[in-house]
């Protein structure tokens, strides 16, 4: 499943293209937004994550309902719904927008520290975040796409119901990683973000036949 | 009988207005010790809204084992009468809050996790909405509503005990104690369980109606 996803990517570079480009425009706006100087250090650490967050959070919003939306549109949902499992393909859609959310997280990270200057205390922290972070957006995005999917006006309709399923996630990620910037440990935050993406997870893939099958 | 229960639930309600305003003492500790006599209604509607929420989210778990239309009713008119209460929860704690905090909305754990659910209720709607076909509409209605169930607990309660709240201790506060006036509870339990009838009288017309109203469609086709 996994394969056929990048496949069919690859055929049309089309996902990680607006994606990135999407990141991209967001991370211009938003630096050139703070001029020359940025935000100073002392309130750098509490404004600049929650701008990290929020360029992820519509990058995500505009590239991740694809992977469902696709299928309905060229009416390959059909054949996909004989051809594979519910559970398989969940995970297989769940693995090519992990990997879609980690490539952004990658091109995107680096290019924002160096543009607003932010520094990083414990970088393994922060690391541990966008990773855990990242999995519980795609995870999150992964079933309510699954379920735009089959609505009308789907593009607007994801943002409006994906919200409140990742607020407690964004909530969680930018307090840890103000947390990461300034040195602080992540306490108990961590393991109730892990929590998070573990249920969300397990939701998933409990759902997702209900979502899937009619 | 039905005319008997909905006297009697007025009545009820009546006596619970009588109670907090004659009955139970203020809070003398707060700014405007007054203003705590709005618990008796702020709190049971949040409860209501809460409720609402975890009955619809029962009634779609039924909708999917069973695919009974009639569940799918249920569940969404359960939403709909939440987001009603939700949003007086609100509107109530807003007031409060600009007497007591000297701010209509700052951004607290627990307004923040009430905003987030009215958006989830005002979201499940939205989603009812834009599926026409009715076994679709209550297939994906349910799957939502149960995605919202499970990400509930991080909002209600993990996230506002992590972060710093000004919100009043809940009932049961965090050392596992109840620390308020006897008469204030029985004023306060009393308006919970007025609003609990409520709510389920509220919801068991508007889904007559709505019956209704989708019985007269299919006469008409």
């Amino acid at each position: 499943m996994f394969v056929k996803e990048w496949r069919c990517e690859y055929r049309t570079r089309y996902a990680l293209n607006t994606l990135a480009l999407f990141a991209f425009t967001t991370l211009v706006v938003v630096s050139f937004s703070l001029g020359p100087l940025g935000v100073d250090r002392s309130h750098g650490t509490a404004v600049l994550p929650v701008l990290l967050w929020i360029i992820l959070l519509f990058s995500v919003a505009a590239g991740l309902p694809r992977t469902f939306v696709q299928e309905e549109e060229t009416q390959t949902a059909m054949a996909l719904r004989l051809s594979a499992t519910p559970s398989a393909l969940f995970c297989g859609k769940l693995l090519y927008n992990l990997t879609l959310v980690f490539a952004l997280e990658v091109l995107v990270t680096p290019f924002y520290l160096m543009m607003t200057s932010l520094e990083v205390a414990s970088p393994w922290l922060f690391a541990a975040v966008l990773a855990a972070g990242g999995y519980g957006l795609a995870a999150g995005s992964t079933l309510v796409a699954a379920i735009i999917a089959q609505a009308r006006s789907k593009g607007t309709l994801f943002s409006v119901l994906s919200f409140p399923i990742l607020l407690p996630l964004l909530v969680l990620a930018v307090e840890l990683t103000r947390g990461a910037t300034a040195g602080d440990p992540g306490g108990v935050a961590v393991p109730v973000l892990l929590l998070y993406d573990a249920t969300i997870t397990v939701a998933g893939l409990m759902l997702f036949p209900a979502v899937w099958n009619p | 009988m039905k005319t008997f229960l909905a006297w009697l639930l007025w009545l009820w309600l009546a006596l619970v207005i009588v109670g907090a305003f004659f009955y139970a003492p203020v809070a003398e500790h707060f700014r405007v010790p007054g203003s705590s006599r709005i618990v008796f209604f702020h709190v049971p509607m949040a409860w209501t809204s809460f409720l609402a929420f975890i009955a619809a989210a029962v009634w779609s778990v039924m909708y999917l084992v069973r695919r009974n239309p009639r569940h799918d009713r249920s569940a969404g008119v359960a939403i709909q009468i939440g987001l009603l209460f939700g949003v007086l929860a609100t509107v109530t704690g807003a007031v409060w809050a600009k007497i007591e905090w000297g701010a209509w909305w700052n951004w607290d754990p627990r307004q923040t996790s009430i905003l987030a659910s009215l958006l989830f209720y005002a979201a499940y709607l939205a989603l009812r909405q834009s599926v026409e076909e009715p076994e679709k509409r209550a297939r994906l209605a349910a799957a939502y509503a149960l995605l919202g169930l499970v990400v509930t607990p991080f909002l209600f309660w993990i996230v506002p005990r992590i972060t710093f709240s000004l919100h009043p201790d809940p009932v049961v506060n965090s050392s596992g104690k109840v620390e308020m006036d006897p008469r204030i509870q029985h004023v306060l339990y009393a308006s919970g369980l007025g609003f609990a009838a409520l709510f389920f009288w509220i919801h068991n017309l508007q889904c007559r109606l709505e019956a209704l109203v989708e019985r007269r469609a299919a006469l008409k086709e």
